[in-house]
């Protein structure tokens, strides 16, 4: 499955995502291109009913994820009731409409 | 480096504009600064516009040389300096190094936004394009959705609740009713935006939790300020209240890279920077304008600038310290909540509140024997921060 690239820092182990030049824990330079594992956990959320220019929905529940291999990152849950601490699993959705193309993102929903 | 005085301030009432063009707003705001300035035929040396979107709210750049021409400043050097909803402060940032450096003696810095050019959900993009375009931006985030993530954790670690945030906005309409140029002029009650049965219609959901009165107005505004050197100033004989402290920090551009999500590293940091230069203490201030463009933000952000300690500010705020009687006054202009939030004008407008109430000329809303101020700028989802001490002098 296409998911984001995350990066982790040969030196000191920091996972970033997304890509700096320099490590933010350690101003490392080396790092090795990671994939999310495809659960996480969920760190904090919104339900966004006044969304941008372009997004025809009311009620999308964004949030953070933090994936069991420690990549961080922000996307669309796709749960009614989301929680904080609740076990996600990873999806690869269209997530927005921009100048007349699908954009494919994280989505996340309820697992065990 | 050079003492800077603040020897004008001017601003124009922040509202919907619909009459006036960008320019046109920045025009005067400037032209009343140097006005209170006295500035007669002196010329100014350079001006700085503190922007964020003018492209993308109405069609046009290069404002700053749009506005010296305006106001037939030529030849002053000019530019727009843009730091997202910190624009002013950065302005004002610039503006002040010109002038401590020795290589401006007058300056004029200018802050202003025309952002209901534009229906709401466009202005809500225009202002999420300052997200990062693939982990942010694509996923529909706002910054109030940035607030509201950050609300929850913060609520859910210091115990701040609904009442709390309501709180604020409540002082904050309170205040803007007493300031002319504030955007919203209405009294709300927390029966009215939370505890009726039906509050959740007047106050519906922005971005959980924050509710509409937990978010700032979009408006159309402007402010200045004119700087120059202690020796100008004082031919000029206004009041002399100079910047003592100027601080900027920045941090991870996502909320989801920090590892303490509730933790505003960049407002604390300028905030030291500000208070060290100027020899100063939190507790030292007398009056504060902070950034609250939500309700959470007065709250969190009086506790990373110091004068509260962590967890702190929610009961500060319900024991009435920080109404204009209070210990600590914050936000006697309204603040963005009331005053409003043309976004490149608010750092600005921040500086020429806390001016008019050390020179006292704050009228119904003058704190008692103010003579320090602080502000702070908060950019991004707290990205780049911009504090200011400011000290009337004797
Ligand atoms: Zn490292």
């Amino acid at each position: 499955m296409k998911t984001i690239t995350a990066y982790k820092c040969k030196d000191c182990g920091h996972v970033m995502y997304p890509h700096h030049y320099r490590c933010l824990n350690c101003n490392g330079l080396d790092f090795k291109e990671i994939s999310p594992t495809t659960k996480g956990r969920l760190l904090t959320y919104t339900i966004v009913d006044q969304l941008p220019w372009g997004i025809d929905e009311r009620g999308r529940v964004l949030g953070v994820v933090e994936f069991d291999n420690g990549v961080k990152a922000l996307g669309v849950i796709k749960t009614a009731k989301p929680r904080i601490g609740m076990r996600l699993k990873v999806g690869w959705q269209p997530v927005r409409v921009i100048s007349g193309e699908k954009v494919y993102g994280l989505t996340f929903r309820k697992t065990k | 480096m050079r003492p800077v005085v603040v020897a004008g301030v001017g601003m124009i009432p922040f509202e919907r504009r619909d009459e006036d063009s960008l320019v046109d707003m920045l025009a005067m705001a400037g032209w009343n600064a140097m006005e209170d300035a006295q500035l007669g035929d002196r010329s100014i040396d350079a001006v700085y516009v503190g922007n964020m979107a003018s492209g993308l709210f109405n069609h046009q750049e290069s404002v700053a040389s749009a506005l010296v021409d305006r106001l037939g400043l030529m030849p002053a050097a000019a530019e727009r300096i843009e730091n997202g909803p910190a624009s002013g402060g950065s302005a004002v940032k610039n503006g002040f190094l010109g002038v401590a450096s020795g290589f401006y003696d007058i300056v004029l810095v200018v802050g202003g936004e025309k952002m209901r050019e534009v229906i709401g959900p466009k202005a809500t993009d225009v202002v999420a394009c300052m997200t990062h375009p693939q982990a942010e931006y694509i996923y529909g985030v706002t910054l109030p959705a940035l607030a509201g993530m950050f609300t929850r954790l913060y609520m859910e670690k210091y115990g701040v609740t609904h009442e709390h945030l309501a709180m604020v906005a409540i002082k904050n309409q309170e205040n803007g009713l007493l300031n002319p140029y504030a955007h919203i002029q209405m009294k709300i009650t927390m029966e009215g935006i939370l505890t009726h049965p039906q509050a959740h219609i007047n106050s519906p959901i922005v971005a959980d939790p924050l509710r509409l009165y937990d978010c700032c107005p979009v408006s159309d505004g402007a402010a200045a300020i004119l700087i120059t050197t202690e020796e100008i100033a004082q031919k000029l004989k206004r009041p002399i209240v100079t910047i003592a402290g100027v601080g900027q920090a920045t941090d991870t551009h996502t909320l989801q890279e920090r590892s303490d999500p509730t933790d505003l590293r960049a407002v604390r940091i300028s905030s030291q920077q500000a208070f060290k230069m100027a020899g100063l203490k939190p507790k030292d201030i007398h009056v504060a304008e902070l950034h609250d463009a939500f309700t959470i933000l007065e709250i969190a952000e009086s506790e990373h600038v110091g004068f509260f300690s962590k967890g702190k500010g929610a009961k500060a705020l319900a024991d009435g310290e920080t109404r204009i009687d209070g210990k600590l006054p914050i936000n006697p202009s309204g603040g963005l909540k009331a005053r409003g939030h043309p976004v490149g004008a608010t750092g600005v407008a921040q500086i020429v509140e806390l001016v008019w109430q050390l020179r006292g000329e704050a009228g119904e809303r003058q704190v008692k024997d103010a003579s320090n101020g602080f502000s702070l700028n908060f950019g991004g989802f707290g990205n780049n921060v911009l504090a200011f001490v400011l000290r009337r002098e004797a």
